[in-house]
């Protein structure tokens, strides 16, 4: 059997915040599109996989109402009840199992229909955490003053990773926000949870994400140009916070690990042109880079003050505008990988990095990036 | 044909469901003994030796069942902090400071609010509520077998 599995087809829709349409418009929206993206019908699809949050859909098993408006219908359907990027995990090794053949991955989440920090509380435990009101923004400040405490960047290394994903925001026209800011404006915005002020954190907002993935064998009857997973990794740290090396990402280190060796990269900063995170915080695009080793630990402010990172650096990160310009929680890992697939595509439009034939995307998700994954995407199987 | 004003409509929605969690032994344990003397306890085991708290029946890194309870210290060091500025809804009205603090003779560390900071001032908060600070456990004089039975206050 060969085991290699390709990206054939990409669907997203716009991501703004209070969209009007239902959960299942843009889940139908987004899995339509990546349907049309590949060049096949429904009939092509033999397996959907999808990835939502019950909570944050207000609606327990969430893919009882919204399997088929994702493609389901009379079709082997199952949800992971996390991070849109794990869809990707489960659907390639349903596919590398030989015994499925294409995968429609879906993710969704309308953040504007729920208060989202309410929910988050509510995943921490009822004994030891809950009562003390944490929730998946106030906890990142536990991560960012553990990192300055070891390393002590100035503010405005975190300022230019904002301006640089607001700025790249502007040529993606599925971005939320498309509004360039200074790093006056980042710097003197409203505190949160210091350092966190509002500019560093994610957009949260609404809209839904597609893949169609597929073997070998069947690239061949879609009409796109494959983008292949050459390399995948993920990881799961402690729940428990006061047990956690908090000054770095530990998941995303050991699921970069995984991928690197998968794909074979042992020079990540050489040999990848482009990636896309899903960054946190702006702090923890920062924290980003040395787990996924394009740096040694405490040296990512280098690559932001070299400018390494910008959409003309050696290697551009997050050139949609990541998560800084448009979250929709769940499916912003997922986001992601479908970005990253684009620029390998070449099809990335104003946004276009020139010359990318591998890219990396990663996910963090979960409180304080308990879990991650990791892509590799490249033109050649 | 005449042009047919498309309403909006968006249905609200709340979940009121209650639960009963329970916490096991070890962690009943745990919180009684905080109510009744006032004492934080956390879990040692037997493999690699960890004093876990919140303590658990077992270490999920050795995967081995854990037993051997161990009374800690009152007071500690922060290992990581965040002071929220922001309002959340689920959250105490800010602002409010939550401390990650590992007690003596704990090898992993707690969280709990910290008391008695001036939080107005940022800069002369984060002054004092740094990492490395240490802290003594207040306890509340009425207890009730929970967590917020007890706060940090930094003493130096």
């Amino acid at each position: 059997m060969d085991r290699r599995v390709a990206i054939v087809g990409i669907g997203q829709t716009r991501y703004e915040t209070g969209k009007t349409e239902s959960l299942d418009e843009i889940a139908f929206e987004a899995a339509s599109k990546a349907l049309a993206d590949a060049g096949i019908t429904r009939d092509e699809v033999d397996n959907v996989v999808i990835a939502a949050s019950d909570q944050l859909d207000g609606r327990p098993i969430s893919s009882m109402t919204l399997a088929c408006p994702a493609g389901g219908y009379l079709k082997d359907e199952v949800k992971a009840s996390d991070d849109g990027t794990l869809a990707v995990v489960l659907a390639c090794l349903r596919l590398l199992s030989g015994v499925f053949h294409t995968s429609l991955v879906v993710s969704w989440c309308k953040c504007s229909e729920v208060p989202t920090a309410k929910v988050t509380n509510l995943s921490f435990d009822p004994f030891f955490h809950r009562d003390l009101g944490l929730n998946h923004i106030n906890a990142l400040s536990f991560q960012v003053n553990s990192y300055l405490s070891r390393y002590p960047i100035s503010e405005w290394v975190p300022a230019k990773i904002v301006v640089k994903n607001r700025a790249n925001a502007m040529g993606n026209p599925y971005a939320h926000l498309v509004e360039e800011v200074s790093l006056e404006e980042v710097v003197q915005s409203p505190i949160v949870c210091p350092p966190l002020r509002q500019l560093h954190l994610p957009l949260e907002c609404d809209g839904a994400c597609a893949l169609v993935l597929t073997t070998r064998e069947r690239v061949r009857l879609t009409t796109q140009k494959p983008v292949w997973i050459s390399g995948l990794g993920w990881a799961m740290d402690s729940y428990y916070l006061g047990e956690r090396d908090l000054h770095q990402l530990s998941s995303v280190a050991k699921a970069a690990r995984q991928a690197y060796q998968r794909a074979g990269i042992k020079k990540p900063i050489d040999e990848i042109d482009v990636a896309e995170i899903n960054e946190l915080s702006a702090y923890h695009e920062i924290m980003a880079y040395e787990a996924l080793d394009f740096c040694t630990p405490g040296e990512g402010y280098k690559l932001v003050e070299e400018g390494s990172t910008e959409l003309t650096g050696k290697i551009p990160v997050n050139p949609s505008g990541g998560a800084l310009a448009a979250s929709p929680l769940f499916a912003a890992g997922l986001v992601r990988i479908a970005e990253a697939a684009l620029q390998v595509r070449g099809d990335a439009g104003e946004r276009q990095v020139t010359g990318v034939r591998t890219a990396l995307a990663a996910s963090c998700y979960g409180i304080c990036a308990q879990g991650s994954s990791v892509f590799i995407l490249s033109q050649e199987s | 044909m005449m042009k047919e004003k498309r309403e909006l409509v968006s249905v609200p929605g709340k979940w009121d469901i209650s639960f009963n969690y329970a916490a096991g032994k070890t962690v009943s344990h745990f919180l009684a003994q905080i109510r009744d003397n006032g004492r934080i306890l956390g879990m040692k085991c037997a493999k690699c030796h960890r004093v876990m708290v919140p303590p658990r029946s077992f270490c999920e890194r050795c995967f081995v069942p854990a037993e051997d309870w161990v009374e800690l210290g009152d007071e500690g060091v922060v290992e990581a902090f965040t002071i929220v500025h922001d309002v959340f809804e689920g959250s105490p009205p800010p602002p409010y400071a939550i401390a990650y603090v590992k007690l003596d003779g704990a090898d992993t560390a707690l969280a709990n609010f910290v008391d008695g900071l001036d939080l107005s001032d940022i800069s002369e908060a984060t002054q004092r509520l740094k990492i490395g600070a240490r802290v003594k456990v207040e306890f509340a004089s009425r207890r009730e077998g929970r967590i917020t039975d007890f706060k940090y206050r930094i003493i130096g």
